[in-house]
């Protein structure tokens, strides 16, 4: 893999993090606009600011790359990892959640479009960046 | 007869000392991937070919040129004690560092044995290090260590015996040019007539400190016959530019050895090269820093749900059943009403604890939470706290008493008083349930997002209060922050658990003394007078309550409100248990009671969050900054700086918060 595949990845899912950031502020500032509900994003300034914080990493990687700087790698590696690492949380957070409403009986009460979260669906391309240049990026790293 | 040999170990802060003094020993001390874990000397013992070894684990130091308190710990240890063998644990991944320590050590005529420790993260890296040229090059015994998995432990035991035995110890000296040496020789002469002081300590070792400027030895010197002389000679030269010159003396002897017996490998940028260059980017930093603390939080808030429904459902069952069917009544009751209610509605949020301490060990074995303190120092010292703060406010977000106790790694007075009085202000684990209660009942899906508030608004207070000392009671310019990245190490689930469960385990001894006595006490209040219907304002702690009101009633709170505030005075947890007694709740659940309480809504129960945050520290908290400032005067000023702020930003947030949620 090249530089320009992680360029055109970085800068992808850069945009994709930062819009829905704003989308998911705007949202919980705004409330819910029509168009845009098929995107299922739920009006929450954190998670928001989450999503800001890794489309600017991705970002702030895809400018320097594109500088010709090859310190511009390590911010879309983390960029990938903070993606997959906030995917997790998500993760974990709707099956916790999942788990407590069948255990007060609410379960039959929820919804997929309920459990739909950008930071949970967006770690999908995390995924694949870290299947991608995963390797690449441990390398070094030893068990504590 | 066994024979008994001490050991002391020693080294750079954040070198492994900890983890090879709990493989040597057994121990379970804690560990840190920071510097400054170990602020006090620790003891273990084992018996290894028939002696019988006492080893004792120092906190770390850079130089035998001690400055702040936890590095004259070490340094009294190795100079006063005088154990038989100093083992000085020295980082493979950094040596040139790490021997700076090894040269004073040397100097001393300590008998050492170097513990060449982290040596598989050395060779992970390329690094190969000749361990034999090097012993010879230093006439000290070079052992191989991998302290996390118990590598070389024996040997190291083993060449500690030798040297026992061995006579004399390093015939080298660093040799740091002929007027310096002319100087110490001066001083060698002068000091002969001091014989109660040259009996103690060599007399090279003494003249070398007093160049470098060392308070402590000065003082010692000036005891003694020889001030006067010593003193003339040390006025006609520059002690600052002698002490530098003898550093650079040391560093250029290292330097000579090193190519001899290191060879490094020098492949470009390393993972943790990389991660920091993101992590501790000027700009993205912090960010990243409170998107992860936000990320721990919701976690913390949800992950550990179906667990609290679990326990809650068991609790409620239990109190109800206790009430119902114990005889007599006033058992049933103190039993169902007052220890399983009181106790049970702080066992409820034992999740939370474990997850949130397991994630924060997880961050701090992984070498992050270093970073944090980093990234926060630009802020901290625009605010006038030095960088080295933000490692015992992290600490603090566990439980504020070793917080307290590790700033003794920040050098100045000011700054660690400062440091000191700030941190009472970082949300500690016991506050957590009562975040957790009310966030819980109040703001439900937002609950995650609330408690996040109120650690941010904690670190606010933290920042905002050194900004305010500084510039008023505590005037002066604060030290400048070197800290040594630790690299990133992948955490191992057994070392992260341990960590977990070690903190987490005080939480639950806790419930079965503290919070049990404070919940049989309210009890006991919300029973008496004799006769008194059950936790009614006509109760002795109705009665206590409604002295009380007055003071809280603008913030919104009721009576029994600031009864649980009183008793969290014993420990922050007792305002959950104290609710939970006087509540009475029953088979329903305490989060259902209080959102069914007519006095109460989200804007008192925000309220009550920042009130319980900020208010005043615990008692355990109180003893600790009493023994850590000397002063009655500064742990009453922390008394009444934290009930002020408090019932201010309180007052404020109940006032503001309607405004945020609709009214509600």
């Amino acid at each position: 893999m090249n530089n320009g595949m992680k360029i055109l990845f970085g800068a992808v899912s850069g945009v994709l993090y930062a819009v829905f950031g704003l989308l998911q502020i705007a949202r919980a500032v705004f409330g819910p606009v029509e168009s845009l509900q098929a995107l299922l994003i739920p009006g929450n300034i954190f998670n928001g600011f989450v999503l800001l914080v890794i489309g600017s990493v991705l970002l702030a990687g895809v400018r320097r790359l594109f500088g010709g700087r090859e310190d511009g790698m390590p911010f879309v590696y983390v960029g990938i990892l903070l993606s997959v690492g906030f995917g997790l949380v998500e993760l974990l957070a709707l099956c916790a959640l999942g788990a407590d409403a069948y255990l007060v009986g609410e379960w039959a009460d929820r919804s997929a479009a309920d459990a739909a979260n950008p930071l949970l669906y967006l770690a999908v391309i995390g995924v694949l960046g870290l299947l991608v240049w995963g390797k690449e990026f441990f390398r070094g790293v030893w068990a504590a | 007869m066994r024979k008994r040999v001490r050991i002391a170990l020693t080294g750079n802060p954040n070198v492994g000392k900890t983890t090879l003094f709990n493989a040597l020993t057994g121990s379970r001390q804690h560990v840190g991937n920071w510097p400054g874990v170990t602020v006090e000397k620790k003891t273990g013992r084992i018996n290894r070919n028939g002696y019988d070894i006492e080893i004792v684990d120092l906190p770390g130091t850079y130089s035998l040129t001690a400055y702040s308190a936890d590095e004259i710990v070490a340094r009294d240890f190795i100079l006063e004690e005088k154990p038989d063998v100093v083992v000085q644990v020295v980082d493979a991944t950094n040596l040139e560092r790490n021997l700076y320590l090894t040269t004073q050590l040397a100097e001393l005529g300590a008998p050492v044995v170097i513990a060449l420790n982290m040596a598989d993260a050395a060779e992970a890296r390329g690094d190969a290090i000749d361990r034999e040229r090097l012993s010879a090059f230093l006439e000290i015994p070079v052992v191989r260590t991998v302290g996390t998995r118990g590598d070389g432990i024996g040997d190291l035991l083993d060449a500690a015996i030798r040297e026992v035995k061995t006579s004399p110890h390093h015939k080298h000296a660093v040799c740091y040019g002929a007027e310096v040496e002319a100087m110490i020789a001066s001083l060698v002469d002068a000091l002969a007539i001091d014989r109660a002081l040259t009996a103690r300590y060599p007399r090279r070792w003494l003249a070398v400190k007093l160049l470098e400027g060392d308070e402590n030895v000065l003082a010692r010197v000036r005891e003694g016959p020889a001030s006067i002389h010593v003193q003339n000679l040390l006025s006609s030269i520059d002690v600052d530019g002698y002490e530098a010159s003898m550093a650079d003396k040391r560093y250029e002897a290292i330097a000579a050895i090193l190519p001899q017996v290191h060879r490094t490998d020098t492949r470009g940028a390393t993972f943790s090269d990389m991660v920091d260059r993101v992590v501790t980017n000027r700009y993205l930093g912090i960010p990243i820093f409170l998107a992860l603390m936000w990320g721990a939080f919701e976690l913390t808030f949800t992950v550990a749900t179906p667990f609290m429904t679990v326990i809650d459902t068991l609790v409620a069952w239990l109190a109800g059943f206790a009430t119902g069917s114990i005889e007599p009544a006033w058992l049933g009751s103190l039993i169902g009403d007052g220890i399983v209610s009181g106790v049970g509605a702080v066992l409820i949020f034992l999740p939370n604890i474990f997850i949130l301490f397991l994630i924060l060990a997880i961050l701090e074995d992984s070498g992050y939470l270093a970073r944090a303190a980093f990234i926060m120092d630009r802020p901290l010292h625009a605010l006038g706290l030095p960088g080295k703060a933000f490692i015992p406010m992290l600490i603090g977000f566990g439980c504020n008493v070793p917080a307290i106790m590790a700033t003794r790694s920040i050098e100045g007075e000011k700054d660690r008083l400062i440091a000191i009085l700030v941190n009472p202000f970082m949300s500690c684990s016991a506050r957590l349930p009562v975040y957790v209660l009310f966030a819980g009942a109040f703001f439900e899906a937002r609950a995650g997002g609330v408690i996040f508030f109120l650690y941010v608004l904690g670190i606010v207070v933290a920042v905002v209060s050194a900004k305010l000392f500084r510039s008023t009671i505590l005037r002066g310019e604060s030290s400048p922050f070197i800290m040594e990245m630790p690299p990133y190490r992948l955490p191992t689930a057994t070392t992260s658990l341990r960590h977990m469960w070690s903190r987490g385990s005080l939480y639950l001894r806790k419930a079965g003394t503290v919070i049990l006595f404070g919940a049989m006490i309210v009890w006991l209040l919300a029973s008496l007078p004799y006769g008194v219907e059950y936790g009614s304002e006509g109760s002795l702690a109705g009665s206590i309550g409604h002295l009380v009101e007055p003071l809280v009633a603008p913030l919104g709170f009721d009576w029994k409100v600031a009864v649980a505030l009183i008793f969290g005075f014993l420990a922050k947890e007792v305002v959950v248990g104290s609710l939970g007694v006087l509540y009475g709740t029953g088979e329903e659940s305490l989060s259902g009671a209080l959102f069914a309480d007519p006095n109460l809504s989200a804007a008192t129960a925000l309220a009550l969050m920042v009130f319980a945050l900020l208010y005043m520290p615990c008692v355990a908290t109180l003893g600790v900054i009493r023994k850590e400032t000397g002063s009655w005067r500064w742990t009453g000023f922390a008394i009444a700086y934290g009930l002020a702020v408090a019932w201010l930003l309180a007052f404020a947030v109940g006032h503001l918060a309607p405004v945020f949620t609709g009214g509600v």
